[in-house]
């Protein structure tokens, strides 16, 4: 019943679509069935409730499998799991182990090995996983000794869960009273209406459909969620990968650049009157980010390049620069470096260094280009080692940490950075009369074209880099030109190994999860480190590689700790497509001014508070250590700002004013009709559990959501002949839910 | 009820948000029952002894102490004026000399330094004296040569790597992250506010009806324990009655007050997800405390409107109402960015300096008024020092990344008026200001070395010595939980607190 591609194929389809994009019309591809199956855990003989395990140290003396009672802890078990179809190559690291003791929390056991099992057991698809009881965060306390139950989750999907004695038995652990397994599946309406058809070539998984679309676009459509299910994932991806940006409707922001003096009278905004709509226009356009936000929301909410742009405000999450406190002054300067972001999205990631490394918004941003030999300034080299490229501590090819005597590996100390340093000296902006500085302009800094060397004030003393096995450049001697420098400095970090798990950990924690499983970080660290065709940092076939995972896709995922807290930026952007966002009241499409809804969210877009982002990847939810990104600006603050903000966009509007000229609303026309049509609610329930929660609301949630439209009472909460009211009610709830919130 | 209470904490903490309706429901019950006990009752909380607070700004991106506490004398034994000047003038970083505003400091003899002119009345946009002559009146204290440390270590022990080094020295985010978990040899989940927390909220604030820790600038590291969330609040410009209040609730009808049921019950199911169970319990205690904030209270002095001026006095307002929160100890977390100066520091710094001087000032005023001087103190962290050797010249000159540095504790039980901190090798606590191989106190003996002052007083010491006036038990098992390596440092009170 279920087909998974193999890993050799991917590769093959990979290279495939790379030589036959003209032809990708005629050929598209069949996409499978994207769900994975459920693992399930062998229970032991004679036992509903205990797992069949037994001691590594006994496994090894090829002892029967039987039911252990109980293990030591930090003791090597074997559990035994059947119900998985494995990749080739796919082994340990894509199993987790979590257990959970009488004390409520959770844990996590590493997984030592996966093989499959021996003997009869063998034939009938069972693997024998071998698991350390040692909880592997380390955020709480050992586990409480006493049974504990314990589930393996593999690419988003759990098992029941079933007892073992961690120390001892016994305890007052309950036993699961629904199967965990379905817990967060939900009441469920996938594959409603799409019937198995031989000839059918689109993508007939309604539920996945809209988890493809909330990780690979702004939010699902209506029309989206139609084209997909028609030409299926692959061929959308591929025009995707094709299509003009941005679009053609909606130009980047083309201010001319000013003088960083802003009140000056000729060069800046001070030609006009202080307080005159002319001045506070000037200012707002050539000076604040305004212009970027709303040609920015204005691709989210309608552009063609849906994926594209999602990458690229990934990428301008890692490449930060920002405007805060008037460090990137100018939107010119801005849109500069987004175009850079744009143009490499589906590019190399290679380019995509060069670029950003001579881009003058971020040699202003971390001060290099006005790093000299005589004044060096370390803020860029230690910041592209650290955030952009290798990150601080060895990595595995699966993003997992490399440890030695228990402790993490550096990837460079200061003697490195220092180095870096001097690399990245004698950069300027690009003043000089010719060719070079085309775009230079008297009485305002060039920040448009790419920094120039100044060799005077280029350190060319030798240089250590990095020297990992194949180092390409790990020292460059005395003399060398700078620009010489800068490309061969920027070969040494690219091929540093660390690169391909850093940054693909890091886009999978944009795109689809926030704590990937290493399995998953390595099948696609193998696809940066080489797509196919030998090529290193291709970001096409990463971004393909990540959204065709197998541990992206399916119709449900019902691991607890799979999925991500929504951005503020997908939180309404993902609302406003969902809903038909249009002006305020004309009819009309939306402004794209709506960055002010972000701000008491801690995400003022192109605003970042610092270079590290508005949050941190490595951030983990307090008393779960569970990687949670978006986590670090979840707050008591802005979990009731974002309430606020739906509150806004359900029931009322962003209202017309001088900087909103059409202002924002959303459209429950369609939502209105189906409460019309059905007094009960139960098929405005149905619409929504399908378009925001692609078919995993649960009973409860529905329950407690009608109870608010219709109530228990004889009277509707709500009267039937307002539908408009019993809509907004709904969405509001939906919206403003934790279930809604966390994408997964 | 106070048992619940606990209960409600731990579990709620333990296993997020497995909290059932019912529990839920008794829980505001409770609430509204022991907030209107409280309201009528001006009996002192629960929970035993007199208020206290910290008061924890945070110095973002990294400040330079070295042009904030400047030797302001000619001694020869001890670096000088001159010396600082020989460094840092010719790139055009050296305050002038008779710009400092001049503070006494018994430790080093009596001799004279200063602090930067930002940090007195003559402040742009002054709007009160400033903090300088909180030094006189002995309400100031500078604890000095603070930063991440493993365990003591010499400049000899530093280059030869035979005592481990903190993590990632120099980087911002791994050493913000070590200032605020006071844990420098490996990565930490916990802040040590929020172990503070974790140890002492349940004991002191037994039927505390907010959390013990509140962050008026965002989520951050420093105020997360293992069972504590902080609260995180909105500054000044926000009414405590509207700083965690959803909207759209009004007018109170059938439709809305459905709505609003169904939001609350919402949050207590399908909490089998860990993200979502996280996300609801963030809001749970988001509502738990709006309803406690709906009745504000305003405070008297003025305070400068500047970010630092507006959080500090959201800070004042919950020390106001304190007595109808029922807390006994309360941990507040501010932050000032822009101290990352690379560029352009001497502008930078009268800025931050005067905003910092001005707020803290304000603050401290109205802790007088609402009769808790004694019972509040300030201090500050930040990312790290910065080089003692400029970078860039003239109006752009600033400084880069380094390692030890000055810290200021201000309030009315502060044994303040001198530096405090363990001695570096000159025998003072103040670092010798030589750059490079000659340097004892440089981590750099090379030509181009840049002077990153090895530190001498540990965040853990310094972390400890507040804790400890804040009330954490001092029993070696207790301090360590909070301060894991505080056994590698010799002394864990600098003395600077009673």
């Amino acid at each position: 019943m279920v087909k998974m591609r193999s890993h050799a194929s991917l590769r093959i389809i990979t290279a495939s679509l790379a030589v036959c994009l003209f032809a990708i019309n005629a050929f598209a591809q069949v996409d499978s069935d994207p769900n994975s199956p459920t693992p399930i855990i062998l229970s032991a003989e004679g036992s509903a409730n205990r797992a069949m395990a037994m001691s590594a140290a006994k496994s090894r003396r090829s002892g029967k499998a039987g039911a252990e009672d109980s293990f030591a802890p930090h003791s090597r078990v074997v559990l035994f799991i059947k119900n998985i179809d494995l990749l080739e190559d796919e082994g340990a690291n894509a199993f987790r182990v979590y257990a959970q003791d009488s004390t409520g929390r959770e844990y996590r056991f590493p997984v030592l090995g996966l093989r499959p099992a021996t003997g009869e057991m063998m034939e009938r698809g069972v693997y024998a996983l071998t698991t350390l009881l040692r909880d592997e965060i380390g955020y709480a306390e050992p586990p409480a000794e006493g049974d504990v139950l314990i589930r393996v989750a593999w690419r988003g999907l759990t098992s029941d869960r079933l007892r073992i004695g961690y120390g001892t038995t016994g305890g007052n652990i309950k036993d699961d009273v629904q199967p965990y397994s379905t817990l967060m599946a939900g009441g469920g309406s996938k594959d409603q209406g799409d019937v198995p058809d031989a000839n059918f070539v689109g993508y007939r998984w309604s539920g996945d459909r809209i988890r493809f679309l909330e990780q690979a676009t702004f939010g699902p459509t209506s029309a989206l969620d139609s084209r997909i299910r028609r030409i299926g994932l692959r061929t959308y991806l591929a025009e995707q990968f094709e299509a003009p940006f941005p679009s053609v409707s909606n130009p980047y922001p083309n201010f001319p650049l000013k003088s960083t003096d802003q009140n000056n009278t000729t060069t800046g905004c001070g030609m006009f009157t202080d307080g005159t709509l002319e001045q506070r226009i000037c200012d707002r356009d050539h000076y604040s980010m305004y212009p970027v936000q709303k040609w920015h929301f204005t691709e989210a909410f309608y552009g063609e390049p849906q994926l594209r742009h999602r990458v690229t405000w990934a990428l301008s999450q890692i490449w930060v620069i920002s405007g805060f406190g008037g460090d990137t002054q100018q939107s010119r300067w801005m849109t500069e470096y987004h175009k850079i972001l744009s143009a490499n999205a589906f590019g190399n990631y290679r380019t995509l260094m060069g670029q950003m490394t001579r881009n003058p918004g971020m040699g202003n941003y971390l001060s290099m280009a006005r790093s000299t030999k005589n004044n060096p300034n370390e803020n860029y080299a230690r910041e592209i080692l650290q955030l952009f490229t290798t990150g601080l501590f060895m990595l595995n090819q699966d993003g997992t940490q490399q440890m030695s005597g228990g402790q993490p590996i550096a990837t460079y100390d200061q003697n490195t950075v220092n180095s870096f340093t001097k690399v990245f000296t004698g950069f300027g902006f690009c003043e000089t009369t010719g060719p070079n500085c085309p775009n230079r302009a008297l009485g305002a800094p060039n920040y448009i074209d790419p920094l120039l060397l100044n060799q005077n004030n280029h350190d060319v003393t030798a240089k250590t880099l990095f020297n990992y096995p194949g180092a390409p450049n790990a020292t460059i001697p005395a003399a060398t030109n700078g620009n010489t420098e800068m490309e061969m400095a920027l070969d040494n970090i690219f091929n540093h190994p660390n690169v391909g798990p850093f940054v693909s950990k890091l886009l999978i924690q944009h795109l689809v999860t926030s704590d990937p499983t290493p399995a998953y970080v390595a099948r696609i660290a193998a696809v940066f480190n080489n797509n196919g065709l030998s090529v290193r940092g291709d970001l096409k076939a990463v971004i393909k590689a990540i959204l065709l995972d197998p541990e992206a896709r399916g119709d449900v995922k019902t691991d607890p700790n799979y999925g991500k807290l929504r951005e503020p930026m997908q939180f309404v952007t993902n609302m406003a497509r969902t809903f038909n966002v249009k002006a305020a009241t004309a009819a009309l499409p939306s402004d794209g001014v709506v960055a002010g809804l972000l701000s008491p969210l801690a995400q003022n877009p192109f605003n970042s508070p610092t270079v590290f982002n508005y949050y941190s990847p490595d951030f983990t939810i307090p008393g779960a250590g569970l990687l949670a990104p978006e986590f670090h600006i979840m707050t008591t603050s802005t979990s009731v700002a974002r309430a606020n903000v739906m509150n806004t966009l359900v029931f009322s509007r962003v209202n017309v004013s001088e900087n909103a000229p059409n202002g924002t609303s959303l459209d429950f026309t369609e939502m209105t009709a189906i409460a019309t049509a059905d007094p009960t609610c139960n098929q405005l329930l149905d619409a929504l559990n399908n378009k925001m929660m692609h078919g995993t609301m649960s009973a409860a949630m529905r329950t407690a959501i009608l109870n608010a439209i219709i109530g228990p009472g004889p009277q509707p909460v709500i009267p039937a002949n307002n539908p408009l009211l019993r809509a907004q009610q709904a969405v509001y709830l939906v919206a403003t839910s934790s279930q809604f919130q966390i994408q997964r | 009820m106070k048992k619940s209470r606990r209960e409600f904490l731990m579990k709620s903490g333990c296993a997020l948000g497995m909290t059932a309706l019912a529990t839920q429901m008794e829980h505001f019950g409770l609430m509204s029952a022991l907030a209107q006990k409280v309201q009528d009752d001006s009996s002192a909380p629960e929970g035993g002894d007199a208020y206290k607070a910290i008061v924890l700004i945070f110095w973002a991106g990294g400040n330079d102490g070295n042009n904030m506490v400047v030797p302001n004398h000619s001694s020869a034994t001890i670096s000088n004026y001159a010396a600082y000047n020989a460094v840092r003038g010719t790139q055009g970083l050296a305050l002038a000399q008779a710009s400092l505003l001049p503070i006494s400091v018994p430790k080093m003899g009596g001799l004279s330094y200063g602090l930067h002119p930002s940090l007195g009345p003559g402040a742009t946009g002054a709007i009160n004296p400033g903090i300088h002559e909180l030094w006189a009146q002995q309400k100031m204290a500078i604890v000095t040569n603070v930063g991440s440390l493993v365990r003591p270590m010499t400049k000899t022990q530093y280059q030869n790597g035979s005592i481990p080094k903190p993590y990632q020295l120099f980087s911002h985010s791994d050493q913000v992250t070590q200032n605020q978990t006071s844990v420098a040899n490996t990565a930490s989940f916990t802040g040590w506010g929020g172990r503070l927390s974790d140890r002492m909220n349940t004991v002191n604030n037994p039927s505390g009806l907010v959390p013990m820790v509140t962050s008026i600038a965002g989520a951050q590291l420093f105020t997360a324990g293992q069972i504590t969330l902080p609260l995180a609040i909105a500054d000044s410009n926000t009414s405590l009655a509207n700083v965690l209040n959803p909207v759209g609730f009004t007018p109170v009808n059938a439709a809305n007050t459905a709505r609003r049921n169904a939001f609350n019950q919402l949050r207590t199911v399908d909490l089998g997800s860990n993200y979502v169970a996280a996300a609801s319990h963030v809001t749970d205690l988001a509502m738990q405390a709006n309803a406690q904030l709906q009745i504000s209270q305003e405070v008297s002095p003025t305070f400068p409107n500047t970010s630092i001026g507006r959080q500090l006095k959201q800070v004042a307002r919950l020390i106001k109402k304190r007595t109808d929160l029922n807390v006994n100890r309360q941990v507040f977390y501010c932050q000032m960015g822009g101290f990352d100066t690379h560029e352009s520091q001497l502008t930078n710094h009268v800025n931050l300096f005067g905003q910092y001087s001005q707020a803290v000032r304000a603050f401290y005023d109205e802790m007088g008024v609402l009769g808790v001087q004694n019972d509040v103190t300030t201090f500050t962290m930040s990312d790290f020092g910065r080089t003692f050797a400029p970078a860039s010249t003239g109006a752009l000159v600033g400084t880069d990344h380094a390692w030890g540095n000055h810290m200021f504790v201000i309030g009315g039980s502060v044994l303040g008026g001198d530096f405090y901190g363990m001695n570096t090798s000159n025998g003072t606590p103040f670092p010798t200001l030589t750059v490079g191989a000659s340097g004892p106190d440089d981590t750099d003996s090379s030509s181009g070395a840049r002077g990153r002052w090895i530190p001498t007083t540990s965040v853990d010491q310094y972390a400890a010595t507040i804790a400890r006036w804040f009330g954490l038990p001092q029993d070696l098992p207790t301090v360590t939980s909070v301060f894991p390596n505080i056994g590698n440092f010799s002394s864990t009170n600098l003395g600077f607190l009673p």
